[in-house]
C-alpha cells in the first residue's frame, strides 16, 4: 500500500484532462480517476492511474482533500462516471426483448430497455442496480425509500 | 462357549444386529467398556451371515448366530492376541486374529467394510497399549467413547415413520395447528347446518305453500334463508381464518426444514458431496420440502376434519332414519377395501415420481454448468436425448400413478352415486307410503351428498399424504447422514497457529482404495513445500487429508503438535489458506469474493489484499471496479484474474498454513508470472504447501517433496533431486523435452 503516493497536486487544462504532479515533481498527463466503488461508495475510494492504467495515487476520502484538488477531482469524475440514481419508477413493460422502463432520476426523466432479469442486480441490503441493454447504470441506492407505486412495478420483474 | 438365547434366524438385519449387540452387552463384566463395533457380514464360505466384533476395554468378543438359531459367543482378552490384522481383497476382506505370528482366528466380511475395518483395528492397537501399559491415563480413549456414541446411534436408530417425525417439524407451531383444527371444526360445523335447515324448510314452509293450506306463516321463509345465509357467512369466515393460519404454519415447516437440511448437508464432509448428485440434492431441498408445504397447508387438518364430518354424518343420518341410513352407507366397505389396495400402489408410484424428478433436475445441474463442453463437442443433441429420457421417466412414472388414479377417483363417484340411487330409490317408497316426510328425505340427500362428497375429498388425499411421505422420507434420507467428521468430540479452541504440520505415518482409505500408504513428514513454521509426482500419486489428497476434509484412515496430522481430530475444525480452517487450480467465485461482486473468509474487512483491507494479489489494477479498468459483479453470471473474468482474486481471498485471511493446488496450471506463462509474483507475497512468513506440474513453480520451495504411488519416493532441493536421478530427474526431463521439443 505505501507505494501508492497521498500526496500529490492536480492540473487541469480546458479540455479537463488532468494532470497529477507526484511527491517528486514529476508530471503525469492524462492521468484519471477512477471510483473503485462507483455502486456502492462513489464518494470514498478515489484512485488515480496514468493513461497505461497504473495506479499513481488513492485518495479514500474525497473530503480530506483541499477545495481545489477535491472540485477538480470531481469534475473529472463527472465526465467519466454517469451512474443516474432512480428516483421513482413510472412504468416498467414487456417489449420484444426484456423489458421497457420509464423513470425519472436524479438526471431527469428517461426510457431504456433491459434485456432480462439478471440486469436487476442486488448490491448489498436493499441497493439496486439496474444495467440497461446499452450498459448504462441506474442506481436505486435503498429500494424501501421508493415510493409504493414504484415499488410495486419494480416488484414484478424483480 | 455356546449360549441359549433368543431365536434370530427370524429377524430382520437390522433387528438382529441389535439382538447381537445387546447380548455382547449383557456379557460384559464390571468396568468393561464397549469401544468399537464391528459387524461382520460372512461367514468363511462366503456365503452372508451376521456376526459382531466388539471390543471392550478388556476383552475382544465375536459374537454370532449358529446354525440353531442361538447365539454364540468367542472372547479373548486383549493382553493375550499380538495383533489384528486386516487382509483385503478387493470385494471381500478377512480379519486374523495373530496369536504369536500365527493367524488363530479368521472374520471375513464384504470390501465396503474395511473403513470400519481400519477404525476397530486401530483402537485395538491403542487400547492394546493401553492394557499392556502400567499407566491407565490415555488421553485418546476418552475420544473414543464419544465415538462409540455416535456409532451405536447409527445402529439403535429405529426406522422411524417419516410422517412420524414431520411432526417434530410442526410442534413449535401446535398452538396454532390446535386453533387451526379448531376452527375446522366449526367451519365443518357451520356447513352441517345447511340440509338441517332445509328439512324444516321443506316441510314445514315449502310443501304446505304448495298444498295449499292457508295457515303458514311466510316470514318463516325469510326466517330460514337468513338462518342459511349466515350459516353460510359463518363457514365462510371461519375457512378463511383456517387456510390462513395454515399455510402460515406450513410455509414455516418446510422453510424449517428446508434450512435444516441445508445447514446439515453444510456440516458433511467432501466425501459425502463427491458421492452425491448436485441435482438430486437441489431437489431434495428444494421441490420435496414443497410437496410438504403443500400437504401440511392443504391437507393434513383437511384429513381429520374429512374423518370427523364422516362420523358426524353418519350418525346424523342413523338418528334420522336408521334402515335408509345402512342402506345408503352399503357402498363404503368397498371403498375401504379399495382405499388399501390404491395406497401401496401410490406409495410406491410417487416414490419413483419424486426419484424421477431428482434424475431430471441432475441431468440439468450437470448440462447447464458443462454447456461449453457440450457445444465444443457438439454434442448438444445427445443432451436433448438424455434430458427427453430423463423427462420420459418423469412421465412414465407419474403415468403409472394416473393410471391406478384415474380409475380409483371415478370409482369413488360411481359408488357414492350407487349409495345416492339407493337412498332415491328407498326414500321414494317410503315417502308414498307415508313413511317419512318430502323434507327428511331432501336432508336425508342433502347429508348423503356431502357424506360421499367428503369420501371423494378423502380419497383424494390420499394421494397427497403417500406424496408427502415419499417427499419427507427423501428429506430425512439427507437429514440421517451423520457426519462423518464429528466436530462436537472433545474438540480444541485455537487462535493462531505457528505453522507446523507433521504427517505421522498417515494412511488414507478411499472406498475400498487405498491412497495413501504412510506418509511421514514434517514441515517446519514458514517453510514452503514443493509437492510433485505423477498424476494420481496422492498429492491432492495430501493437501486435502491437511485441510481436513477427508479424515485419515490411520496415523496421524499433528498441527502444531496438536493432533488434526482434536482441534475445532472452523478454527483451524481460519488458519488455512487455499488456492485451488479452478478459482471459485461466488456470484456477488469482487468486494464480497475478496473478503469471502473475513466478512468483517474493511474496504482498506480488501483493497490491501488486491494490490499484494496484482488484482487491484485490473479491479480498476473494470467499468464497476470493485462493485463489478462476478461469479455464475456476472463479468466475464479471465482464468487469470479470477485466480488472482483467489489469491487475494487468501491473502485477506492472513493464514498460517497456505496451501496452492495446482495454482498456476491453468494459465499461460505471462499470467503465470503475473501470479507468481501475487504468490510471492502471499508465500512469505507461512507455511505453504505447493502442488506443481510446471516444476519452475517450485522456485521458491525450500524442499522438493516427490510422492509416487501414496508414498513419498524422495525429499531434497531441485539441484540435489536433479543429481540423484530418481522419479524428480524424469519428470524435470519430461518437462524440459516438452517445453523445448
Amino acid at each position: 500500500m505505501s507505494e501508492v503516493a497521498t500526496n500529490f497536486t492536480l492540473e487541469m487544462d480546458n479540455e479537463c484532462n488532468l494532470t497529477l504532479i507526484d511527491a517528486a515533481g514529476v508530471r503525469h498527463e492524462k492521468a484519471r480517476p477512477v471510483r473503485l466503488f462507483p455502486l456502492t461508495d462513489p464518494s470514498a475510494w478515489i484512485s488515480i492511474v496514468n493513461a497505461q492504467g497504473q495506479e499513481l495515487a488513492c485518495v479514500k476520502q474525497i473530503d480530506t482533500l483541499p477545495d481545489a484538488l477535491r472540485e477538480m477531482l470531481l469534475k473529472a469524475l463527472a465526465n467519466r462516471d454517469f451512474v443516474p440514481v432512480i428516483r421513482s419508477i413510472k412504468s416498467v413493460t414487456r417489449a420484444p426483448t426484456g423489458h421497457a422502463w420509464t423513470v425519472v432520476t436524479d438526471r431527469g426523466e428517461t426510457i431504456f430497455q433491459t434485456e432480462s432479469d439478471e440486469s436487476i442486480q442486488q448490491l448489498g441490503g436493499s441497493r439496486l442496480v439496474v444495467i440497461d441493454a446499452r450498459n448504462t447504470r441506474y442506481l436505486i441506492p435503498d429500494v424501501n425509500a421508493l415510493d409504493a407505486k414504484s415499488r410495486q412495478r419494480l416488484e414484478r420483474y424483480y | 462357549m455356546a449360549n441359549r438365547s433368543p431365536k434370530l434366524s427370524r429377524l430382520a438385519p437390522t433387528e438382529r444386529a441389535q439382538a447381537l449387540i445387546s447380548y455382547a452387552d449383557g456379557k460384559l463384566v464390571n468396568s468393561e467398556r464397549v469401544l468399537a463395533r464391528f459387524q461382520t457380514d460372512l461367514n468363511a464360505d462366503l456365503n452372508f451371515h451376521q456376526g459382531m466384533i466388539v471390543l471392550t476395554s478388556q476383552r475382544l468378543m465375536h459374537v454370532e448366530s449358529t446354525k440353531g438359531g442361538a447365539v454364540q459367543m468367542k472372547a479373548w482378552p486383549i493382553a493375550e492376541i499380538d495383533d489384528l490384522v486386516l487382509e483385503e481383497f478387493g470385494a471381500t476382506a478377512t480379519i486374523h486374529l495373530m496369536q504369536g505370528s500365527a493367524s488363530s482366528y479368521q472374520w471375513r466380511t464384504t470390501g465396503g467394510r474395511v473403513r470400519e475395518a481400519d477404525t476397530l483395528l486401530s483402537k485395538f492397537k491403542a487400547q492394546r497399549k493401553v492394557v499392556l501399559s502400567i499407566t491407565p491415563f490415555d488421553p485418546p480413549t476418552k475420544l473414543d467413547e464419544s465415538e462409540v456414541d455416535g456409532a451405536e446411534k447409527e445402529v439403535v436408530l429405529p426406522p422411524r415413520q417419516a410422517m412420524v417425525r414431520l411432526w417434530k417439524f410442526v410442534k413449535p407451531w401446535r398452538k396454532q395447528m390446535a386453533i387451526a383444527t379448531l376452527l375446522t371444526l366449526a367451519s365443518t360445523g357451520a356447513s352441517m347446518i345447511w340440509p338441517g335447515l332445509t328439512m324444516p324448510l321443506v316441510d314445514k314452509v315449502l310443501i304446505p305453500l304448495h298444498e295449499g293450506k292457508p295457515n303458514v306463516n311466510p316470514h318463516l321463509v325469510y326466517y330460514y334463508i337468513a338462518a342459511l345465509a349466515g350459516a353460510a357467512i359463518l363457514a365462510w369466515a371461519l375457512n378463511w381464518a383456517k387456510t390462513y393460519i395454515l399455510a402460515r404454519v406450513s410455509e414455516r415447516v418446510a422453510s424449517q426444514l428446508r434450512r435444516q437440511t441445508f445447514n446439515h448437508i453444510q456440516e458433511l464432509s467432501l466425501t459425502y458431496f463427491n458421492k452425491k448428485r448436485t441435482g438430486d440434492l437441489i431437489s431434495r431441498i428444494s421441490s420435496d420440502t414443497d410437496e410438504i408445504c403443500y400437504f401440511i397447508s392443504v391437507n393434513l387438518i383437511g384429513f381429520a376434519d374429512d374423518v370427523l364430518m364422516i362420523v358426524f354424518t353418519a350418525a346424523i343420518l342413523f338418528t334420522i332414519d336408521p334402515i335408509m341410513a345402512i342402506c345408503a352407507l352399503a357402498p363404503l366397505p368397498i371403498v375401504a377395501w379399495l382405499v388399501q389396495r390404491v395406497r401401496e400402489l401410490l406409495r410406491g408410484g410417487f416414490a419413483a415420481g419424486s426419484r424421477a424428478w431428482s434424475q431430471m433436475t441432475s441431468v440439468l445441474a450437470d448440462t447447464i454448468p458443462g454447456v461449453r463442453v457440450v457445444k465444443a463437442f457438439a454434442q448438444e443433441r445427445r443432451e436433448v436425448e438424455r434430458f427427453r429420457a430423463a423427462d420420459q421417466q418423469v412421465v412414465d412414472a407419474n403415468d403409472r400413478v394416473n393410471k391406478t388414479w384415474s380409475f380409483f377417483e371415478p370409482m369413488i363417484v360411481l359408488l357414492s352415486d350407487t349409495g345416492l340411487l339407493v337412498v332415491w330409490g328407498i326414500g321414494a317408497w317410503s315417502v308414498a307410503h307415508h313413511q317419512i316426510t318430502v323434507g327428511i328425505l331432501t336432508g336425508f340427500i342433502a347429508y348423503i351428498g356431502r357424506f360421499y362428497g367428503r369420501l371423494d375429498s378423502m380419497s383424494r388425499m390420499l394421494a397427497a399424504v403417500q406424496r408427502a411421505a415419499a417427499s419427507a422420507h427423501r428429506v430425512f434420507d439427507v437429514l440421517d447422514v451423520k457426519p462423518d467428521m464429528p466436530n462436537t468430540m472433545s474438540t480444541k479452541h485455537i487462535g493462531r497457529l505457528q505453522g507446523e504440520i507433521e504427517f505421522r505415518d498417515v494412511k488414507f482409505r478411499y472406498g475400498a482404495r487405498q491412497i495413501m500408504r504412510g506418509v511421514s513428514l514434517k514441515i517446519a513454521p514458514g517453510e514452503m513445500i514443493g509437492l510433485v509426482g505423477p498424476s494420481g500419486a496422492g498429492k491432492t489428497t495430501l493437501v486435502n487429508l491437511a485441510c481436513r476434509f477427508f479424515e485419515v484412515s490411520e496415523g496421524a496430522i499433528l498441527v502444531d503438535g496438536i493432533d488434526l481430530r482434536e482441534l475445532n475444525v472452523e478454527d483451524y480452517r481460519k488458519n488455512l489458506g487455499l488456492v485451488l487450480q479452478e478459482p471459485y467465485l461466488f456470484y456477488g461482486t469482487i468486494l464480497e469474493n475478496i473478503a469471502y473468509g473475513k466478512q468483517d474487512a474493511t474496504r482498506a483491507e480488501v483493497i490491501a489484499a488486491a494490490r499484494a494479489a496484482r488484482a487491484h489494477e485490473f479491479i480498476m479498468r473494470l467499468q464497476d471496479g470493485y462493485d463489478s459483479m462476478v461469479g455464475e453470471r456476472g463479468q466475464q473474468l479471465s482464468g487469470g484474474e479470477r485466480q488472482r482474486i483467489s489469491i487475494a481471498r487468501a491473502l485477506l485471511i492472513n493464514p498460517a498454513i497456505l496451501i496452492l493446488d495446482e495454482a498456476t496450471s491453468s494459465v499461460d506463462t505471462e499470467t503465470e508470472r503475473e501470479i507468481q509474483a501475487a504468490l510471492e507475497n502471499l508465500i512469505t512468513g507461512r507455511t505453504t504447501i505447493a502442488i506443481a506440474h510446471r516444476l519452475g513453480t517450485l522456485r521458491r520451495a525450500n524442499r522438493l517433496v516427490v510422492m509416487d504411488d501414496g508414498r513419498i519416493s524422495e525429499i531434497g532441493s531441485h539441484e540435489e533431486l536433479l543429481k540423484s536421478s530418481g522419479t524428480y530427474s524424469r519428470l524435470h526431463q519430461a518437462m524440459m523435452e516438452v517445453t523445448n521439443g
